[in-house]
């Protein structure tokens, strides 16, 4: 009895103690920059986020994290995490990532979105991942101020509506498809390709513009069809196909449905076919779950090439890190790096000391300078934003399978 | 339940859908076979082997169906509850089996080759044999325990209260899982024998139709453990009392039956094959991952509602039914394939219309219900 009653305060001490601890560091002392916050934040059209001593800078980051493509937030939170850890210390300010659950769903993205504009140390989006969960976020941040890069969303609409908070870093779909149906048409000379989605905003619209195209330049669909995204067997829509004899098939969708369907091409009839993917099913992932099945595929990524010291250097950590390989998860994991670490950056450029020691950070100018990016060289991609919020206009560079390595073939 | 009070019969609701409902069936059935002329006999479009393609693929996943529906209707049969996390119970089974090949795959094995071959590829019977083992056992424990803890301080509670306590259960595996094995979508490692799309190829019309080694495995292997089921249930003094706690709790708990220990002996058994369909998907479709019982949890629990829920023979036949209708329905009503999941539920609809307790139900007696 009496030795567990010493434990127990020699416990409490122990508390007690740790809870001291960091209190007694001074926090590092930064010259105010003799700017007058007070006009900056009142000439700002939505005014200041004013980070305290002792706050974090945050940004924020919706996603779905539980569910059937749980992967996709993980990962872009692992990623963001990184990205936070190596822009270090800001004028003693931490940046600090808040990574939320958003489902995927349009009713979790205004949850979330709800929940970040109620947070008023929260100064950017590094998301949504989700088309359908971006356009129920996006007029809560439009109100507040918030800007948003995403490094998923590709649905069309979502820079057609005049926001001026939301800007994004995949190309479109409408940039992709087209060029793809011309590569397909011209330089491999299909002339009948089957084109097959999953159903969803993104893959949906890519296989759609990507079939119209191949059309119009002459080419004969013969079938375009949507899949029930996750499945594990897809071989009776493959042998269904197979009736046709196209000289392609084409998916606009990502690497689970990509990996399922090469696999399955093998046994259904379509094993002389070509697999012509997109930038959703570019990844070491494809290849090590195809293997010798995945030869000859085709795949997508953004206009620069992809292999870059800085890129090395973060799939290193990440791998260290999480005990994965980059890409694994998700084929986002380096556009989310880049959305959370240009955000940083925005925020760096427009910060100001006040004389208080507390950061001002004008959020009308935030977004203005996110919107104002220009020649920016992440590790995945070079980014410039159009007016409308399109980072990434140009067109994508085609790979090839060849020896279970991905070539540039344009 | 439908008051017993003999009023003069009215025109009321129930009656107008009692008109309604069998004329609606008729013209789905109507429509189903009017698309079904179509493709078959005018427009010819598929040749044999595209039917025998997706045949196989058919029996393949009815025989996965099959075995979880079983699990649905035995649990079903005993306590009239419906345990949906049936599904994450195999998807436990599926890690299971994947965590073994993982080791035996990782184990050298001496050979008179130059190259060291791994246990599984040089023993690969002997591995597929303790997936299996590894699999079932691993499952059917999770079903002991799933009972033990989520159900059995249930059982005198009112019926819906298990139901919400098993989607609890379920949504808790789901998340254990995903916290424990990180999200992502893993590949099963087959023994070399038996790698996914190696089989017997048959040359029709020029065309290579594949029978798959693992395709081959699950069918069979799933009909033998059904059949085996079937006996068990039928011959042995376990099977007797299960029969004897399903029919009527309280006189066979008077006649000397541990009604406890069969309830849980039934969690062992439905996890068991719950666990054999899990290790079977995935050697066939190589996948695993933490949402992968979701799916074939919902199908199979259709399948076993399909054949009539708490008979055995009738979630076999649901299964296999489901199967096939999910391979071959869209192609043969010429529908697009997206929409087979909804040709599967129509046709389900169409057979609960004319037959309300599935295709092999009983008509539960009122004190059973």
């Amino acid at each position: 009895m009496k030795t567990r009653r010493i434990l127990i305060v020699a416990f409490l001490l122990v508390l007690l103690l740790s809870a001291c601890g960091p209190a007694a560091e001074e926090p590092a002392v930064v010259e105010p920059s003799g700017v007058d916050t007070t006009a900056l934040c009142e000439g700002d059209d939505f005014g200041c986020a004013v980070i305290a001593p002792g706050q974090t800078i945050k940004i924020g980051m919706g996603s779905p994290m539980t569910g059937g493509n749980a992967a996709f937030g993980i990962d872009a939170e692992q990623s963001g995490l990184i990205a936070v850890e190596d822009a270090g210390e800001f004028m003693g300010f931490q940046f600090e990532l808040i990574a939320e659950d958003d489902g995927g769903t349009p009713e979790g993205g205004a949850a979330v979105a709800n929940k970040f504009a109620a947070d008023p140390t929260i100064v950017g989006v590094a998301g949504h991942l989700f088309s359908g969960a971006t356009f129920a976020a996006l007029p809560i941040y439009e109100e507040i101020g918030i800007p948003m890069l995403s490094p998923s969303a590709t649905n069309p609409d979502l820079t057609r509506q005049g926001s001026r908070v939301f800007n994004r870093v995949p190309f479109t779909d409408e940039a992709q498809g087209a060029a793809a149906a011309e590569y397909m048409y011209n330089e491999l000379g299909f002339r009948k390709i089957a084109f097959l989605h999953d159903g969803q905003d993104y893959g949906k619209g890519l296989a759609e513009i990507a079939a119209a195209t191949f059309e119009s330049l002459g080419g004969e669909v013969v079938a375009l069809m949507g899949l029930t995204p996750g499945e594990a067997d897809y071989s009776p829509v493959l042998s269904t196909i197979a009736a046709d004899s196209p000289d392609a098939l084409y998916l606009g969708g990502y690497t689970q449905e990509g990996v399922v369907l090469t696999n399955n091409m093998k046994t259904s009839g379509l094993e002389d076919v070509v697999f012509f993917g997109c930038d959703g099913t570019f990844g070491v992932d494809f290849l090590s779950r195809t293997g010798a099945n995945g030869e000859g595929t085709y795949h997508a990524t953004p206009r620069t090439p992809p292999e870059t010291p800085e890129k090395d250097a973060f799939d290193a950590a990440y791998t260290t890190r999480w005990g994965q390989a980059p890409g694994e998860l998700s084929p986002f994991t380096w556009n989310s790096y880049d959305t959370t670490t240009m955000l940083i950056k925005m925020v760096q450029e427009v910060a100001v000391m006040g004389s208080d020691g507390s950061l001002y950070i004008p959020r009308g100018a935030l977004v203005d300078a996110v919107r104002g990016l220009a020649n920016y060289v992440g590790i995945s991609g070079t980014y410039t934003c159009a007016p409308v919020g399109d980072c990434n206009i140009e067109g994508p560079t085609f790979w090839i399978v060849e020896g279970g390595e991905f070539v540039a073939v344009n | 339940m439908e008051s017993k009070t003999k009023s003069p019969p009215k025109l009321t609701r129930r009656n107008y859908s009692k008109i309604i409902r069998p004329i609606f069936g008729i013209l789905v059935l109507g429509y189903i076979l009017w698309r079904l002329y179509e493709v078959l006999i005018v427009q010819q479009a598929y040749s044999i082997e595209i039917w025998l393609r997706l045949l196989i693929a058919g029996l393949i996943i009815g025989g996965v169906y099959a075995l979880i529906a079983i699990g649905y209707t035995l649990v079903y049969g005993i306590l009239f509850m419906i345990n949906f996390a049936h599904g994450e119970v195999m998807m436990i089974g599926t890690f299971a089996g994947y965590f073994l090949f993982e080791v035996t795959k990782g184990i050298n094995v001496a050979s008179a080759g130059n190259p060291p071959l791994s246990f599984s590829d040089a023993y690969p019977l002997i591995s597929v044999i303790l997936a299996f083992i590894v699999g079932m056992t691993v499952a059917a424990a999770a079903g002991f325990f799933l009972e033990k803890i989520a159900y059995r301080p249930l059982r005198k509670a009112p019926r819906l209260i298990p139901l919400i306590s098993a989607i609890g259960a379920s949504f808790f595996l789901q998340n254990a899982a995903q916290l424990l094995f990180s999200p992502q979508v893993r590949d099963y490692t087959n023994p070399a024998a038996i790698a996914r799309g190696s089989g017997w190829t048959l040359i029709i019309n020029d065309s290579r139709v594949v029978i798959t080694y693992t395709g081959v495995l699950t069918f069979v292997l799933s009909i033998l453990l059904m059949i085996g089921l079937y006996l068990m249930v039928q011959k042995t003094k376990l099977g007797k009392a299960m029969r004897a706690v399903a029919s009527d709790k309280n006189t066979a708990a008077l006649m000397g039956i541990d009604v406890d220990a069969i309830v849980s002996r039934t969690f062992i058994i439905s996890g068991a094959l719950a666990g054999a369909a899990g290790v079977m998907w995935g050697l066939h479709n190589g996948l695993v991952h933490f949402f992968v019982g979701f799916l074939p949890g919902i199908k199979a629990f259709t399948a076993a509602v399909l054949g009539g829920i708490g008979n055995i023979p009738g979630a076999m036949l649901g299964g296999m039914f489901l199967g096939l209708v999910e391979s071959l329905g869209p192609t043969a009503l010429g529908i697009s394939y997206q929409l087979k999941d909804v040709i599967a539920f129509v046709i389900m609809i169409v057979i609960l219309i004319f037959r309300p307790s599935g295709i092999l139900g009983e008509v539960l007696s009122e004190e059973k219900v």
